[in-house]
């Protein structure tokens, strides 16, 4: 008789939005310089995407690397995991990302950001400025404090949403690899938010279905399933497309 | 397997019902809570565990949601202030779950900093299919206890293991009573089945005046069967109060003493005679208070029971 399945959404959630969001403050109080450098990380990132060049797609690759092995600790082990008990199980995706974002900075030939002027470039970027500037500071509207904001490189909400946009705005095979955890991310925080009746997740799940739906373009342009030629390897992204 | 016998409930209902008043005006507090604070607790309506004939207070305090507040310093305080506000009005009953999150730590924290393990009539939960054993040792060591006064099986996970095992630590006198819970309404089948079967000293279900479905059969079979009835949800995880707050308190609220909403509500479910202690939970100590309060004065009888379900039904 012991049936797990007769359990519904809301059952799974065990904390208020006002715990939810002190979670931001005692962290961005605690670590604040953590936080803070992890989100100029982001940002340096983010505008090495836009441009092209073997050199900085490694340090894209090392800085997000970073970033989610910070997040993976900074915020879900240290804040959310103990109010949160399946975080504990999600926990293990993102050390797993951190890996393979590391794995893919080794590589002699690592992916290749850069902007490609395509529908999936657009989501990419706008992906991104949703992580890095609207995310972090929607809740200022809500009335909650600036200290509660979610910032790109420590929160996981924003960290996951930016992450899918550099995602989107790479090029290589092996790209669509570093997609599954912040996917799987984004639809358990949109979750999360839904059933404590915040209207933000409906941006968690907006940018689950564009990135699919961006994937699934690029999938029939070919974009994905077609290798790098050491031409485009070597030329910026706007001559070689 | 007894069948329920109406007339011998209906009887007992009003027996019990004087009980309750003659409680609410004469009766005194728990031995070890008058001991931690004579001066300050007041003397609550407590209603009887059929099992032992032991006498608990009226109203507890359930943590789900408002007690999972991680490593937070500040939120934790909060709720130590309301463990204190609870206990220093009369309140005995806390109950939590492994399903709550950082709950059950943050109990023991409460209990550490007020120094009142000894006040605290402690009512946990094994919700596992695997090592309910295991489960149950690290919920005490969360509580820093040894001994719970009460486990249940929640929300009947588990049950073919976890029940004999409850069972196996009341018999070897690590445990002082078993029960099962369910919430929402759900798998009421299998819950009569066990309530028939088996030996329980308490169920946990919901109950509020909207949700009224275990009047029918479930609160009948437990007054028959001797069963202790805690209620969960009675206002519906808030959402029940929160739609009332701005509405006027019906007249007869005034006959009752009641001077909220929340305590009309726990007025309802306290004077039902199968029903031992609805567990309101709650982050502000004032509600805290405010809820033990409803276990004092006068409680509904049936005609006004209804009334206060008819006069909520309507406004939500």
């Amino acid at each position: 008789m012991s049936e797990w399945w007769d359990y519904g959404l809301a059952d799974f959630l065990l904390f208020s939005p006002r715990v939810y969001y002190r979670l931001f403050e005692t962290m961005n109080s605690v670590w604040w310089i953590a936080v803070l450098a992890a989100f100029v990380a982001g940002l340096v990132a983010a505008g090495l995407a836009m441009r092209h060049g073997h050199r900085g797609n490694r340090v894209i690759l090392v800085l997000l690397s970073l970033i989610w092995g910070w997040a993976g600790y900074g915020f879900l082990w240290q804040y959310y995991q103990p109010i949160n008990w399946a975080v504990a199980y999600i926990l293990p995706g993102f050390v797993i990302e951190a890996v393979l974002l590391a794995v893919f900075a080794a590589r002699p030939l690592p992916l290749r950001f850069g902007w490609r002027g395509d529908l999936t470039s657009c989501v990419g970027a706008g992906l991104l400025v949703v992580a890095f500037v609207i995310y972090p500071f929607v809740g200022l509207i809500e009335g909650r404090d600036l200290i509660q904001a979610e910032l790109f490189g420590s929160a996981a909400d924003p960290t996951a949403l930016g992450t899918l946009g550099f995602v989107l705005m790479a090029r290589g095979t092996w790209r669509w690899l570093l997609l599954p955890v912040p996917l799987i991310w984004c639809v358990f925080a949109s979750a999360t938010l839904w059933v404590m009746d915040q209207q933000v997740a409906y941006v968690m799940f907006v940018a689950v279905w564009l990135t699919i739906f961006s994937g699934w373009l690029d999938l029939k342009n070919g974009v994905t399933t077609r290798r790098l030629t050491e031409a485009e390897r070597a030329t910026p992204a706007s001559l070689s497309d | 397997m007894s069948e329920i016998d109406r007339r011998n409930f209906i009887k007992g209902a009003g027996a019990l019902g004087l009980a309750g008043m003659s409680a609410s005006i004469g009766q005194t507090v728990p031995r070890l809570a008058r001991a931690a604070s004579s001066a300050t607790v007041p003397d609550v309506i407590r209603k009887t565990v059929a099992s032992t004939g032991e006498k608990i207070p009226a109203v507890g305090l359930g943590s789900w949601i408002t007690f999972n507040v991680g490593n937070d310093m500040v939120l934790r305080d909060q709720c130590a202030s309301v463990v204190s506000a609870f206990f220093n009005a009369g309140g005995r009953m806390i109950d939590s779950s492994p399903m709550y999150g950082s709950a059950q730590e943050v109990i023991g924290y409460c209990l550490d900093k007020l120094g009142a393990h000894d006040r605290v009539f402690s009512t946990d939960k094994v919700w596992t299919s695997g090592d309910g054993a295991g489960q149950i040792a690290e919920t005490a060591e969360r509580w820093h206890t040894r001994n719970f006064d009460l486990l249940q099986v929640h929300n009947l996970v588990g049950i073919n293991e976890n029940l004999p095992l409850l069972f196996r630590m009341k018999d070897e006198g690590r445990l002082r009573y078993v029960g099962i819970t369910t919430s929402h309404g759900r798998r009421t089948d299998d819950m009569i089945a066990l309530m028939k079967n088996e030996r329980l000293d308490f169920v946990q279900v919901t109950y509020n005046p909207v949700d009224r479905k275990v009047e029918e059969y479930l609160l009948p079979l437990a007054y028959d069967r001797g069963i202790a009835v805690i209620v969960n949800r009675p206002f519906r995880g808030g959402s029940l109060t929160q739609q009332l707050e701005g509405e006027p308190l019906p007249e007869f609220a005034a006959d009752l003493k009641a001077e909220s909403w929340a305590q009309l509500i726990l007025k309802y479910l306290i004077a039902h005679p199968s029903v031992t202690c609805p567990i309101p939970a709650t982050t502000n100590p004032a509600h805290a208070a405010e809820n033990m309060r409803a276990a004092t004065g006068v409680l509904p009888d049936d005609k006004m029971r209804e009334q206060i379900a008819a006069v909520i039904g309507v406004l939500v």
